[in-house]
């Protein structure tokens, strides 16, 4: 009797919630579309798809992290902001959160995913930003290959990384603290490891767009990189330097804006978002590491690895790092 | 034009000019002085404090020096050593400086660079495999990723600019001026460095400056080449201001950027004030004028294997790396293999992507119009600035550079602030004002060099007020000024094509560009769609090109 | 210093065809005169001084200035022009926007390394003799047209060249300024007692100002003489329309009679200036009209006098230009401006044999 009240119970509550759906859909549908501003890219299917299963258009603006906090709050404050959802990196989120652009929204989509992917009412985890030692299997002979990071200090590898400034790339700054942080967790090794490092003297590049080229080519072997690349940019002879030790990267976050112009249609993108299905064709097409439980991206072991969320930094403490790389870094040729 | 009607015309054009060009950098001003991360906020000092005692500045300073007079240099005198030799020489194959002079400023400049990059990186750059096979080198020879690889680069990309500026003046250059030197005892070199240069100094000079200015605001080849060479200028150093961490405080790189506004309108006005005098003088082609073309004798072939090499490097080599780019699946150094892997995958994508496709509409229709209306308000400003000449003129003359002179990852931002007041936010409008506004110097220049050319006859027809008879506007003035037109029409069209700075910021959903296009392929590092995309760019732009010449030549004979 | 010229030809090639800018010339400059090349344009004038001066380079024959040859074909010679020492004043004057009235006239000093005393000095007497002194320190370009064509004068003169060549360079004054232009240039040149060649297609500038004219058409020289003589004896049809307003007959040749000889031409049976013409043959007759002298009132037949009827008057200020009929033919003359004639009045005039000129037809 307890047992079949309890599958009543559950019963109604998934048809409750399913009438619940319904409902938004179909104000979603009336408001007609969603905007969404982000800073994810390629997810040009999932729009599509949003658009096909829910008959709400999905317009999707991409603007980059540089420029994000900046556009966000200036429309905002101008009363423009023609975002109904906003997706970026954690920091960013925090930030309108802070400026009260975002809404509370706590998305039944969200189920499965780990406990501290809900952030708070309204920032919503899906994914990290996940960074990974790739190299060229074609030149990089498989003995070669690092197996801890503390190898990518080794002089074999002089002339031969690229990486994003470490100077001034959030996303790289953040991850050579969390190195220090999650992996070395003794400062003088972290410090060591940083000098090889340097003195290995990386190539470096504004951001983690161009990384992947100069290692298809050949102009360097190696690179602190991500690992989706190798998705994204098949057939290209990449492949990622696989380790005991843990991969981390920035969480990215979605959240709802506070003056959507179609708050039921940006509830429905992000439930719709966060589901299995477009979390799958985030994982598949364009290889991201994704939260949503079961799902990941189409690289070999990478559903053995394990991906963490590093630290997010204050931007005083990604300023201050930054100038402490760039000194460290600063080796002249 | 009588005194009033010129002075009403000049106060109207600068209030146009002014709204376009002065309400940016207005909003930049305030937000450099404004806590907070938008242009309105309590009034605070810290931005500059914070932006001008960092210790890291006088290095960039010191290098952004450095490689702006560097590319300045280079550029212009690659572009007069090119105009002399079409203009004024026996040079072969002439059709090919056309060629030369247009078609790099379609190629984006991120390719150029990363092109650049491929040939002569140390570690596998070609030129320097090359290099090393011939000569049985250890290391390579050529290192791309530094100083004077980004000289290199710049001025190669800057070069064009200065061309169109320079070879108009060349070629309508009284030759007697030349003849009459060497008849007076001078060998030809002598006359070049004391005669023909000299009086040509006003072109020069406007191509310098403009090289300086353009080298100054320039972002790809900083960004490819100086950050990999750990050679930080001044729109590195920005990016760094802008990019590290999220809150982004565009204020405070808008507080550096005032340093550089300062600078350029100190160099315009210098400028100014260097050539007032000659170019006031208005080169009398006399009567049954005719160009002596300089025969070069042994010097023909070398020197026009020079110029072809020129042209390979500046087109040839750039646009043969996105062909060959966009069939490859990945980034691969050309090879037996990376030719049997050729694809059509990337064309593929990039034609069947329809925000590809709504981009190249887009673009195309910024070209025409926003060329054209530039070219329409360039005709009225350049007539001010070369025949009006009062202190007006001049305010107006400085006004015209000034959204064009900040950097342009900060100006982009400055337009942002202002269009969000007005209704035009986030429509195919506010990209086309833009434009305009910040490429108006495109426009002016080589309409001014036209207009110098137009005697006072002009004043009597007074083209503006439409007081004499249309005729003499359509007889005289209008052929007189078509070559100006169409060198600027030209300019900003191609200049529009690919216009990025502003649109990365303006460009929303339904106003996309083929420049943002083609920055989000290079963001995610897919070099085959950016470069098929590219190509799709380039031909669009010579089509641009090709009809305006062509119509252009109707006018001429009409 | 003479000028010879020894079979210089010249080509142009120019939209597929081939232009005869100089064919075959031949001819000696003679020092110390001023030599003018007169022609229509596109005759090859300009194009034969550019050769001399060394602008442009013929494709056969041989130049020699003095005693230097400073092109020759067959010798394998090409002066450059800054090395024939020559001054040339040009068309368009050529003067050096960027530069001072002093750095212009004292610039083929310069660039020959004088020291800058002599410069000076020099520059100083050169503005002098074209009466510019005290215009040193003035820019080029606030020069009027007159003093910029003195400046350009100066300039040739300055280094003392060994011959000074002058390319049209009244045709850009206005025109009472060249005529007196025209006479100052005369006087400064017979003071200096400098071989001169002037090209022109002005007629009168070229009989005001030179000692001796080569006529010139498409590529060849024509005619060569003193002014006198190209004016009143010129040899051919081409020269004697050209040098002067002309009316022309065609005219059979009877033969000769008391030192004359006799055509028939329209007018009439006239009397000529003895020509060597075969009896029989065609010439054809040339009358300049300041030498038909009108009568009022027809007269009666007689030797060279010819009677006409006015049909057209025009007052041009000095007298009156009239078209005058005989028969088919309208001929230009001349009335004073005080004569009291008027349209339709019959005239006559007699014919004085040296002022009727036979050419070849």
């Amino acid at each position: 009797m307890k047992r079949l009240l309890v599958a009543t119970f559950a019963l109604c509550a998934a048809l409750n919630a399913t009438s619940q759906d319904k409902a938004q859909l179909e104000k979603a549908r009336a408001e007609g579309k969603a905007s969404f501003y982000a800073n994810i890219t390629a997810v040009e299917p999932i729009m599509k798809a949003f658009t096909a299963d829910t008959g709400v258009k999905g317009e999707y603006t991409r603007i980059s992290t540089t420029k994000f906090v900046a556009t966000a709050i200036t429309e905002f404050e101008a009363g423009k902001f023609m975002a109904d959802v906003v997706q970026g990196p954690v920091p960013v989120l925090e930030i309108l959160k802070q400026k009260g652009v975002l809404a509370s929204y706590r998305s039944p989509a969200a189920k499965g995913y780990p406990d501290w992917a809900t952030k708070d009412d309204q920032i919503m985890l899906f994914g990290i930003e996940y960074v990974g030692l790739i190299y060229n299997k074609e030149r990089v002979k498989p003995a070669d290959v690092p197996t801890r990071y503390e190898d990518l200090a080794l002089p074999k590898w002089k002339d031969k990384i690229v990486m994003a400034n470490p100077a001034n790339h959030a996303t790289t700054i953040a991850w050579l603290v969390a190195l220090n942080e999650n992996v070395f967790k003794d400062d003088a090794k972290w410090r060591g490891f940083l000098a090889g490092l340097a003195a290995n003297k990386p190539m470096f590049v504004s951001s983690f767009g161009p990384t992947p080229a100069p290692i298809e080519s050949g102009e360097k072997l190696i690179g602190i990189s991500m690992p989706k690349y190798i998705v994204t940019k098949s057939p290209a002879p990449l492949d990622w330097a696989r380790g005991a030790q843990p991969l981390m990267g920035t969480p990215r976050a979605i959240g709802i804006s506070a003056k959507a112009p179609h708050p039921a249609a940006a509830r429905a993108f992000v439930d719709y978002w966060l589901s299995a299905k477009s979390m799958g064709i985030l994982a598949k097409d364009v290889g991201e590491y994704v939260l949503a439980p079961g799902v990941f991206p189409p690289i070999d072991g990478i559903d053995k690895a394990k991906v963490i969320p590093i630290r997010e930094l204050s931007d005083e403490e990604t300023q201050k790092w930054g100038a402490e790389f760039k000194k460290i870094f600063d080796v002249k040729k | 034009m009588n005194q009033p009607r010129a002075a009403k015309l000049t106060w109207l054009l600068i209030a146009i000019v002014g709204a376009l060009t002065v309400f940016p950098v207005l909003m930049l001003v305030l937000g450099s002085f404004s806590e907070g991360l938008t242009a309105f906020g309590v009034f605070t000092l810290d931005k500059y404090v914070d932006a001008y005692t960092d210790p890291a500045l006088a290095e960039v300073m010191l290098n952004t020096v450095i490689f702006v007079i560097g590319a300045s240099v280079l550029s212009t005198v690659l572009a007069v050593f090119l105009a002399y030799l079409n203009t004024r020489t026996d040079i072969p194959f002439k059709f090919l400086f056309g060629i030369l002079s247009v078609i790099p400023m379609m190629i984006p400049h991120l390719l150029f660079s990363v092109s650049w990059a491929l040939l002569l990186n140390p570690s596998n750059g070609l030129l320097n495999l090359g290099l090393k096979e011939v000569f049985g080198l250890e290391e390579a020879p050529l290192d791309i990723y530094s100083m004077w690889g980004m000289i290199l680069v710049e001025g190669l990309l800057d070069m064009p600019i200065a061309y169109l500026i320079i070879a108009p003046a060349m070629a309508s250059f009284d030759v007697a001026l030349e003849e009459s030197s060497r008849v007076s005892g001078a060998s030809a070199w002598k006359t070049l460095f004391r005669i023909t240069l000299p009086v040509l100094r006003p072109a020069i000079l406007a191509a310098f400056i403009l090289g300086i200015v353009r080298s100054l605001a320039s972002f790809a080849v900083p960004s490819v080449i100086g950050m990999p060479g750990r050679v930080p200028v001044l729109a590195t150093h920005l990016y760094e201001m802008i990019a590290t961490g999220f809150a982004t405080d565009y204020g405070k790189a808008a507080a550096v950027g005032m340093s550089v506004l300062a600078a350029s309108v100190t160099l315009i006005v210098v400028y100014r004030a260097l050539t007032a005098e000659s170019e006031k003088f208005v080169t009398i082609a006399g009567r049954g004028f005719k160009t002596t073309v300089i025969e070069l004798g042994a010097a023909r072939m070398p020197l026009f294997a020079l110029v072809g090499v020129l042209s390979f490097v500046l087109i040839v080599l750039p646009v043969a790396v996105l062909a060959y780019t966009s069939f490859m699946p990945y980034s691969m150094v050309p090879s037996a293999r990376a030719f049997s892997m050729m694809t059509l995958k990337h064309w593929r994508d990039v034609l069947g992507d329809p925000i590809s496709i709504l981009a190249l509409k887009n673009s195309l229709f910024l070209a025409v119009v926003g060329a054209t209306l530039g070219v329409v308000l360039s005709v009225f400003v350049a007539y001010v600035i070369v025949k009006v000449k009062t202190r007006a003129a001049g305010i107006l003359d400085s006004l015209s550079y000034l959204s064009f002179s900040f950097p342009g990852i900060v100006i982009g931002v400055g337009f942002m602030w202002f269009f969000v007041q007005t209704p035009l936010y986030s429509t195919i409008w506010a990209l086309l004002l833009g434009y305009i506004a910040t490429y108006l110097p495109y426009g002016i220049r080589p309409m001014s060099s036209a207009f110098v050319q137009i005697h006072s006859h002009l004043e009597e027809s007074s083209l503006v007020c439409g007081a004499s008879p249309l005729t003499t506007l359509k007889r005289i003035i209008v052929p007189l000024l078509i070559p100006g037109i169409v060198s600027g029409w030209i300019l900003l069209a191609s200049m529009f094509v690919r216009e990025l700075t502003l649109s990365v910021v303006l460009s929303r959903p339904g106003t996309e560009v083929l420049a943002v296009q083609i920055l989000r392929f290079s963001e995610d590092g897919l070099w085959g769609k950016l470069s098929a995309l590219g190509i799709v760019m380039i031909a669009i732009t010579t089509a641009l090109v090709v009809l305006a010449t062509w119509v252009g030549s109707r006018f001429k004979t009409a | 210093m003479e000028i010879r010229i020894r079979g210089v030809s010249k080509h142009y090639f120019s939209e597929g065809k081939t232009i005869k800018a100089l064919d075959d010339v031949t001819l000696t400059i003679p020092a110390r005169k001023i030599f003018t090349l007169l022609g229509p344009s596109g005759c090859g004038k300009t194009t034969l001084l550019r050769c001399i001066v060394g602008l442009e380079m013929p494709d056969t024959g041989e130049i020699s200035i003095g005693d230097d040859v400073v092109w020759s074909r067959d010798k394998a010679i090409s002066v450059p022009p800054e090395k024939r020492g020559l001054g040339m004043v040009f068309q368009t004057y050529a003067i050096w926007p960027h530069m001072t009235v002093f750095d212009n006239v004292g610039y083929p000093l310069q660039v020959r390394g004088a020291p800058r005393d002599e410069v000076r000095e020099r520059v100083a007497k050169a503005l002098d003799f074209v009466q510019l002194a005290g215009f040193e320190g003035r820019p080029a370009t606030k020069l009027s047209g007159g003093q910029q064509q003195r400046v350009a004068l100066a300039r040739a003169l300055v280094a003392e060249p060994r011959v000074i060549l002058f390319d049209e360079p009244l045709s850009n004054l206005d025109a009472k300024l060249r005529e007196e232009t025209r006479k100052e240039l005369r006087a400064f040149l017979e003071k200096l007692q400098i071989t001169a060649v002037y090209v022109t297609h002005d007629r009168v500038e070229a009989l005001a100002l030179s000692d001796t004219i080569a006529v010139m058409r498409a590529g060849s020289i024509i005619e060569i003489g003193t002014p006198r003589k190209i004016y009143f004896d010129a040899d051919h049809r081409f020269v004697a329309d050209f040098i002067g307003r002309a009316n022309l007959f065609k005219a059979r040749v009877r033969g000769e009679q008391g030192g004359h000889t006799v055509v028939d031409c329209p007018l009439g049976t006239i009397a000529c200036q003895r020509r060597d013409f075969p009896a029989g043959g065609e010439a054809t007759l040339c009358l300049r009209p300041e030498f038909i002298h009108l009568v009022r009132g027809e007269a009666p037949a007689g030797h060279n006098i010819v009677n006409a009827r006015i049909e057209t008057l025009t007052f041009v200020g000095e007298n009156y230009e009239t078209e005058i009929r005989v028969g088919e033919e309208l001929l230009l003359a001349r009335v004073d401006a005080d004569a009291s004639i008027a349209v339709g009045d019959a005239v006559s005039f007699s014919l004085d044999p040296a002022h009727c000129l036979l050419v070849a037809a």
